[in-house]
């Protein structure tokens, strides 16, 4: 290895885990020894990885407290130092950390909740693409219906939660008494979106669920009827989905309508 | 200053600021006497969303430079030709006039330290740097600003100084440097040097911009936050080095505790008059 290389793995290491080796490296000065020096960046590196955290987790911090959230973040680095060039991207396993690692995987309601707005943060800086419009399903004729499929926009986020983790982000962010956590045995389904640069989250019912995500997995409109007639009856079924298709369109979450397979039909 | 046909640099854009979240809507909303704005380039490298929506429209009313901070030139780690590629990405869609980052690392083994670690000031170090920025440059299809940083620690194995391995990554690599005026004044502090010592050795023909900032002075050291109204001390650094170099496009740093916008337009008025100032009087020999 390089004479520079080894130099900079020493001074890492100093960094991530205090090694020792980096310490004869640096000079000591009557002003501030060696040790101080490179303190300085030891303890920037946590401060500045703990603010990243923050800022992506603002409802999960204030459940946890300063110092419980603080834990957790040194923890969480010491489990995934960041590998990303952007430091936008570095908190993106803390729900997966949560769920598995103890104590926190002891209480469900923290992994949702950073599943919950990691899912937000995604929503806010996703790919921008214009929302289909009504005018353009409506453009699609009666008989080409049931062969339709779609593609939902790339801000859309769906999440099946046990708790409940929205509401407790929330009264954080309307700086209200957080609500007592709670854990359903049924998870409750929310999808997350952007609209105008707003985001936008909501619950939906099993059947608009189930349709949802079978339109997200390409599904026709025939076969999302179909599927829906486990709570629908056949006579309502279709009317019942265009007008699920309705309020998904006017809530922007929808992008491209192909009008049969392959054909896009969108107009934007 | 004159800048004749052979010389390197781009002509002065007067007085910027960074583009900062929290003066978006005042930006578009008042239009601000700001020549330009420098953006932090990793900001940008999102897929979508607020962000790129008010660089876009930002960009239509200003000039804009794009400063990274994770190019880590210096790293022993090879060049990420992904986040070049992202870079590059976003310069073509902001056209920036110019494209910073750190002379510095930011890692090994895969690791990000997202910090501006100094480098050894070794031969070894000058030469690895300096075949780096050429493959930068080529990949960009233009040339590379590197800022020098503040920094904390003296590696006991340099052999030169900060300003001799600066001028040499430069004119070796031919490269532009973006001087960062509060930095030296920190890291001068910090090890003990002349900081004037330090300006008067950068070539004056490679200097297409400066940086000012403010810091936090904790005794024994000092540490570079970019949370604080520039000092006294560098404020007469900065005519020092207006009096080496001529205008050079120059643009005040702040990320942290950011005041409403018109704090920092009264700074950069000062940043203005000191500027005026300089220039009024003949260079000291
Ligand atoms: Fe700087």
């Amino acid at each position: 290895m390089s004479k520079l290389g080894a130099l900079q793995q020493a001074f890492q290491a100093y960094v991530l885990h205090a090694d020792d080796a980096m310490r004869q490296e640096v000079a000591s000065t009557p002003q501030a020894s060696a040790e101080i020096r490179l303190d300085i960046y030891a303890s920037a590196y946590r401060l500045r990885l703990i603010e990243a955290l923050q800022t992506e987790y603002t409802a999960l911090h204030a459940a946890l407290g300063d110092e419980a959230f603080e834990q957790l973040c040194m923890a969480y680095l010491d489990a995934h130092p960041s590998s990303y060039r952007n430091l936008r991207w570095f908190g993106g396993d803390l729900s997966v950390f949560l769920r598995t690692t103890p104590p926190y995987a002891d209480t469900p309601i923290l992994a949702e909740l950073a599943a919950f707005e990691w899912a937000m943060g995604l929503a806010f800086d996703a790919a921008d693409a214009p929302s289909l419009s009504l005018s353009e399903i409506a453009a699609v004729p009666g008989a080409a219906w049931p062969a339709m499929s779609f593609q939902a926009h790339p801000a859309v986020h769906r999440l099946d939660l046990h708790s409940n983790a929205p509401l407790l982000w929330k009264a954080v962010d309307a700086e209200d008494d957080p609500p007592p956590a709670t854990h359903a045995t049924h998870p409750i389904a929310w999808v997350v979106w952007r609209q105008d640069l707003r985001i936008f989250f909501r619950s939906m019912a099993v059947d608009e669920a189930w349709a949802f995500d079978a339109l997200r997995r390409g599904a026709t409109f025939a076969d999302i009827c179909a599927g829906l007639c486990e709570w629908i009856s056949e006579l309502q079924v279709a009317q019942h989905a265009a007008g699920l298709l309705k309020g998904w369109v006017e809530s922007g979450m929808l992008w491209r309508v192909y009008s049969e397979a392959g054909h896009d039909a969108s107009r934007h | 200053m004159p800048h004749s046909e052979q010389s390197l640099l781009q002509a002065p854009l007067g007085f910027g600021l960074g583009l900062r979240i929290p003066h978006y809507e005042t930006i578009l909303q008042t239009r601000p006497a700001v020549d330009w704005f420098e953006v932090l380039s990793e900001n940008y490298m999102v897929p979508g969303g607020k962000p790129l929506y008010y660089l876009d429209r930002i960009r239509a009313l200003y000039p804009i430079v794009m400063h990274g901070v994770s190019l880590s030139i210096g790293s022993s780690d090879p060049l990420n030709r992904d986040y070049l590629k992202q870079l590059k990405a976003l310069a073509q869609r902001i056209e920036p006039r110019w494209i910073s980052d750190h002379l510095c690392w930011t890692g090994v083994e895969n690791v990000n330290l997202h910090d501006l670690m100094p480098l050894p000031y070794t031969e070894e170090a000058l030469r690895h740097v300096v075949a780096r920025v050429g493959e930068v440059q080529d990949i960009l299809g233009r040339r590379l600003l590197l800022e020098n940083v503040s920094s904390y620690i003296g590696y006991t194995q340099s052999e030169m100084s900060e300003w001799v391995f600066l001028r040499e990554v430069a004119q070796q690599a031919d490269c532009l440097i973006l001087l960062d005026i509060n930095n030296i004044y920190v890291s001068g502090f910090n090890h003990g040097f002349d900081p004037a010592e330090y300006i008067d050795a950068i070539p004056v023909n490679r200097v297409q911009q400066f940086h000012l900032a403010g810091h936090r002075n904790q005794g024994d050291y000092i540490i570079d936050t970019h949370d604080e109204p520039i000092i006294d001390p560098v404020w007469a650094l900065y005519a020092h080095a207006l009096r080496r170099f001529g205008p050079v496009s120059t643009m005040i740093e702040r990320d942290d505790n950011i005041p409403a916008l018109d704090e920092l337009l009264a700074e950069l008025d000062q940043a203005r008059h000191v500027a005026r100032q300089a220039h009024a009087q003949p260079a000291v020999a």
